[in-house]
């Protein structure tokens, strides 16, 4: 496999690729299963608190998984610790629930131990960015086939109310009665420092789009990371809704398009245009401003320079990004393993334990 | 004498900082996150300073500057995250470096729960990171002693420039009692073997590495003599109605006050029953037990695991007379009426053995 950019037409041929089964991710050598919705639910009581944003993205999942077309004992859910790591409870596949942060160590190996396997992780902005941040990075890095959903509530919600790597400075909470001084961290230019191979962000509050976000993910190959803007009703109410609001979410949220220009707006007349590195919020029509000023969003470009640009516009300054700002293939660590193990198989001839076992300098005593 | 109506994990910290402590470094986790919370809210007002880590890994290395740095310092945690503390427990106590730590224990292993357990013991008073070292370990058995044992705890940590870990079951973390306060608070002693960023201090040297063989060995042997010192006068422990007792219930931290309530009611019951209760797990207070074994005829021990100081009664007892152990886990506490049938079965027991030393040890348990 190349390093080629990640098209449309590739991205089809992938999803059907998928489709055909003939994919290791797909449980080899089965057909495709009809599943619906109900078949990914658990008869598990979901222990979130009503009106918690996890209802959405548990819900928008469920919805995703049976049009993958996998059988569901191909399929693993790993989580962390942290009110989002409860999902694997409420997902009728196989799952785990492991130790705070370690998430995608211990998907990692699951991965590599069965590669046939899906393997999401699902984790939180305290259990991804404070004891996991380590993990994180790497399992990123070395672009394994896992994916990653950070359900980004901006606190400590498990743990009641202290404030997490993402809440914003100042924010006054348990644990910090003054407002935080922490500055939060950007999960998103944690994924581009860390080479993701696919980065998008979507939120709780707008379904469709938030299935779309998943569905692409899941088509993914590689590691793929998408973070979920999720409003804690108790501990962290609001915090999303001074640009997530319907009724403003148009002239303070712009949604990536593939190939289209950055526009926004209730009547998408207003743009982004980059001067240098900085981007600018533009109106077309004034100051002899063209569509052709808008800069053109390209997912697929291999340098990840411009989507960390769009991935740290922050309201109010600009509009807040939504959808995918990355999707490049490169070869993912798993294949590049089996690549290495058949390499050095196709060398030296097919294993015999003993024969290696033997293979060292020995000698007989008499 | 005024006193303050206040829950176990608050009181630690008004303790710790009329002790003198001017550094809270620590990571939220239930049952022990309003250690954190009440850090947040009092160490500023006295001038100290209060970090939310992003790991319990984290906030023991903070710890282990500040100490270094000659402050009087402390974090807090629960069994999981006192485990990721284990390896710089290690490098402190390898570095004489003095620092408080506090134990809330819940439910283990792995994830267990979130309900009040003594399953620490061993990781606690054993030590659970690498090498030779010991660390001092008090176990409060009320919010008063939350206070007072916090204090000492730090009065402890100076004196042998050693870990002190105060570890009780969430309990008494979580519960509110009347507690008097001292009146005033008293400043940290000097420490000349720190590093304070001064010519006195220039050539000071904290550290854990000894690269000769030799080095280490005398090094080994000087911490050795340190707590042979500790193990001979800073043992603690509460004797109730042991004096003509037959039967000797041993027990700490919560399970000590079901005891003791269980101990009157046998008496009335006409059994000589006594209670045993170590008030410090490191030093055992070994020879105590090893002379109330005189006169007794069996010992009880109880505890909220599955059986963990129960080696170490064993060890002081050495075989002279029979101990009993009976355990509740999971979360679950045990009644008066439970421990009460226990200890009439324990007397009984040891009344129909005349020849103690013949007798088999009874074991039982959830």
């Amino acid at each position: 496999m190349s390093h080629s950019g990640f098209n449309d037409s590739a991205e089809k041929d992938h999803m059907s690729e998928i489709a055909h089964t003939t994919d290791g991710a797909n449980g080899e050598g089965q057909t495709a299963v009809k599943l619906t919705r109900k078949d990914f639910q658990t008869d598990q009581e979901v222990r979130w608190c009503p009106g918690c944003g996890d209802y959405s993205i548990l819900a928008q999942v469920q919805k995703v998984m049976p049009e993958l077309g996998i059988p569901r004992e191909n399929i693993v859910f790993i989580s962390g610790i942290g009110c989002s790591s409860r999902f694997p409870y409420y997902m009728n596949t196989y799952g785990f629930h492991t130790i705070h942060g370690r998430a995608p160590a211990f998907a990692t190996g699951v991965k590599l131990a069965n590669p046939k396997l899906q393997v999401w992780v699902i984790t939180g902005d305290g259990d991804a960015l404070s004891i996991g941040g380590n993990h994180f990075i790497h399992a990123l890095r070395r672009n394994i086939d896992l994916k990653i959903i950070l359900f980004n509530n901006r606190i400590y919600g498990l743990t009641k109310g202290q404030y997490s790597p993402t809440s914003e400075l100042g924010k006054k909470n348990k644990s910090a009665p003054m407002g935080t001084i922490d500055y939060p961290i950007n999960p998103l230019s944690m994924a581009f420092a860390a080479e993701a191979t696919f980065v998008a962000r979507s939120m709780d509050i707008d379904p469709k789009h938030l299935s779309t976000m998943i569905e692409r993910l899941a088509h993914h190959k590689g590691s793929g990371f998408l973070e979920v803007y999720q409003n804690c009703n108790i501990f962290n109410d609001g915090t999303f809704k001074s640009f997530n609001e319907r009724e403003v979410r148009d002239d303070r949220m712009i949604y990536l398009e593939n190939g289209k220009p950055l526009l926004f707006g209730k009547n998408k007349d207003k743009g982004i245009h980059i001067d240098k590195v900085k981007p600018e919020i533009v109106a077309i029509g004034e100051n002899g401003v063209t569509i052709d000023d808008i800069l053109v969003h390209d997912e697929n470009a291999l340098e990840p320079n411009l989507s960390y640009i769009l991935g740290r516009m922050q309201f109010p300054e600009y509009p807040v990004p939504m959808g995918v700002f990355r999707a490049v293939h490169k070869p993912t660590y798993e294949q590049m393993l089996h690549g290495q193990v058949s390499k050095s198989i196709s060398i030296s001839g097919a294993g015999d334990i003993e024969k290696l076992i033997n293979a060292g300098e020995t000698w007989e005593i008499n | 004498m005024t006193k303050e109506l206040i829950k176990g994990n608050e009181a630690v910290v008004k303790a710790a900082i009329l002790a003198g402590c001017r550094s809270f470094y620590g990571y939220p986790i239930t049952p022990a996150s309003e250690i954190t919370e009440a850090a947040a809210r009092y160490f500023p007002l006295a001038g100290g300073t209060f970090l939310q880590a992003e790991s319990e890994i984290a906030s023991i290395n903070m710890v282990y500057g500040a100490a270094a740095a000659g402050e009087r310092t402390m974090t807090a945690s629960s069994g999981p995250g006192i485990s990721l503390m284990q390896e710089g427990i290690s490098y402190l106590a390898g570095s004489e470096l003095p620092c408080v730590i506090v134990d809330i224990t819940r439910g283990g292993p792995g994830l267990g729960n979130i309900a009040p357990e003594q399953s620490d013991y061993h990781q606690v008073v054993k030590g659970g990171g690498h090498g030779n070292y010991r660390t001092i370990v008090l176990a409060p058995n009320s919010v008063q002693e939350m206070c007072d044992l916090t204090f000492l705890a730090f009065d402890l940590a100076d004196k042998y420039r050693n870990p002190a870990i105060v570890m009780t079951d969430g309990f008494i973390g979580q519960m509110m009692e009347p507690v008097e306060f001292p009146t005033t608070s008293v400043e940290a002693p000097a420490r000349p073997w720190a590093v304070l960023g001064n010519a006195e201090t220039r050539n000071n040297l904290i550290t854990s590495i000894y690269m000769s063989p030799d080095e280490l060995e005398a090094h080994q042997r000087h911490l050795e003599a340190k707590y042979a010192r500790a193990n001979r006068g800073e043992e603690l422990f509460e004797a109730y109605r042991t004096d003509d007792a037959e039967v000797i219930t041993i027990g700490y931290g919560i399970v000590s006050r079901i005891l003791k309530t269980a101990v009157d009611q046998a008496r009335e019951m006409g059994i000589k029953a006594g209670l045993f209760r170590p008030i410090t797990l490191w030093p055992f207070p070994d020879r105590q037990i090893d002379i109330i074994a005189d006169w007794t005829k069996s010992f009880m021990v109880v505890e909220l695991s599955n059986g963990q100081m129960v080696d170490d009664v064993r060890l002081a007892v050495n075989g002279r007379r029979p101990v009993n152990f009976y355990s509740r886990g999971g979360g679950n506490v045990p009644t008066v009426d439970e421990l009460l049938g226990q200890l009439i079965k324990v007397s009984e027991d040891s009344y129909v053995r005349e020849n103690i030393s013949e007798s088999e040890e009874l074991f039982w348990g959830v």
